[in-house]
């Protein structure tokens, strides 16, 4: 029972690092849960990409239950680009068999490198809202251009639009038919797709990204619970501790610098991009 | 603050969709808390569990552990039904229509994606 309780302890742990870092960037953590999984725990692939759903889920949902109160998450602009993910992803399943992943990995590993040199270098250009702009106030919603706006780090509120949208639909739909052939979560994807495609701030891109990630997440769980990979015990803990993590993140992306948040997502980016040109090469390191 | 929510759809709607996803979080929560303290005391060590097989026999523990999986797992698709029908009241018909599509998008990936 005790090493059950040590097991326990630390896959909690591991939980709210990856529910700290998911709120704070906009992404669900499940490229830390699976390797430390796969490395530490020796849990088979499928065991430990249902339980980096159920992060996803469990980040989308601590994260997105914040964001969305303290209005930086934008619910209309996250469900547009939902449609362009999943549309995106599905396409992606299909057309998988047809290409071969080393190439797709090693394009798509140099052009997160590219991303993540982008977001390392951008800043935030947006101006404090007046409080004569019509219309401006935390929490609200522009439903035809897709913009509003939301209270910054140093308390001032800041009105935002979402620009070129067509350009940010095209790289969801890009993002998602990647994502949907290799098997990579959307959430690191979907951040950069609002930031440098539509230029929405960070903050709104990330709480937008949390709260979406959930949706796309959820759909891919039921297929595997369903097919019984789903294990209580390793789940648990994990969803536990990324829900208190996730909480915790919100409170400290509250208070972080944007240009500080970008930096961690470019390094996350950079990463990631670094597993898949390794992957193009034959080395996989747990997924 | 009750009038300033009534008088403001959007604010409105953020509280709605908040107290869903805070529900959510906090039965799945205590869901999963329950399970594990169960489970440290049962003695058989339960693997992976399907979802059929909660509403079969499986250890107390495991099958708690297991609805708060599933009542996490709702969540996501509760909040898009809640945001069909909210943007349906407030007249953006654009955005329900959208917030539609991920539904049946989303409910399509759940029925067609058959165990492989």
């Amino acid at each position: 029972m005790d090493a059950m309780i040590g097991r326990e302890v630390i896959l909690a742990g591991i939980g709210v690092a990856a529910g700290v870092l998911g709120a704070l960037v906009g992404i669900g953590g499940g490229i830390i849960v699976v390797p430390c999984l796969v490395l530490l725990f020796g849990v088979s692939i499928r065991v430990a990409v249902a339980t980096s759903l159920i992060a996803v889920v469990a980040t989308s949902t601590a994260a997105g239950s914040v964001y969305v109160g303290s209005g930086t998450a934008n619910m209309r602009l996250g469900m547009t680009l939902e449609v362009a993910t999943t549309l995106g992803g599905i396409t992606g399943g299909l057309i998988a068999a047809w290409i071969a992943p080393t190439v797709l990995a090693g394009v798509f590993g140099v052009m997160m490198g590219i991303t993540a040199a982008l977001m390392f270098r951008g800043r935030e250009g947006h101006a404090v809202a007046s409080s004569s702009e019509v219309g401006a106030r935390a929490g609200w919603e522009d439903s035809v251009h897709l913009g509003g706006g939301y209270v910054d780090e140093r308390g001032a509120l800041v009105a935002y639009r979402a620009e070129r949208v067509p350009i940010g639909l095209a790289i969801s739909l890009l993002a998602g038919v990647l994502s949907g052939m290799l098997g990579v979560g959307g959430g690191f994807l979907k951040v950069p797709a609002m930031v440098l495609g539509m230029r929405v701030p960070f903050k709104v891109a990330a709480a937008t990204s949390n709260f979406m990630i959930g949706v796309t997440a959820a759909s891919s769980l039921f297929v595997y619970f369903a097919r019984g990979d789903v294990h209580p015990a390793i789940a648990a803990p994990i969803a536990v501790g990324i829900s208190l993590g996730a909480l915790l993140g919100t409170m400290l992306a509250h208070r972080m610098a944007p240009a500080a948040l970008r930096r961690i997502l470019a390094i996350i980016l950079l990463l990631v991009g670094m597993q898949m040109v390794l992957k193009s090469f034959g080395v996989e390191l747990g997924r | 603050l009750a009038a300033r929510l009534s008088s403001d759809p959007s604010l409105r709607d953020r509280a709605i969709v908040q107290g869903a996803l805070r529900a959510g979080l906090f039965a799945s929560f205590a869901l999963l808390v329950a399970g594990m303290v169960v489970a440290s005391f049962e003695h058989a060590s339960a693997g992976p569990v399907s979802l059929a097989a909660l509403f079969g026999r499986v250890p107390l523990g495991s099958r708690l552990m297991g609805f708060g999986i599933l009542v996490l797992g709702l969540t996501p698709v509760v909040r898009v039904m809640l945001l069909v029908l909210l943007w349906v009241r407030e007249h953006d018909y654009r955005h329900a229509a959208i917030a539609g599509v991920v539904l049946v998008i989303l409910i399509a990936s759940v029925v067609l994606g058959h165990p492989a």
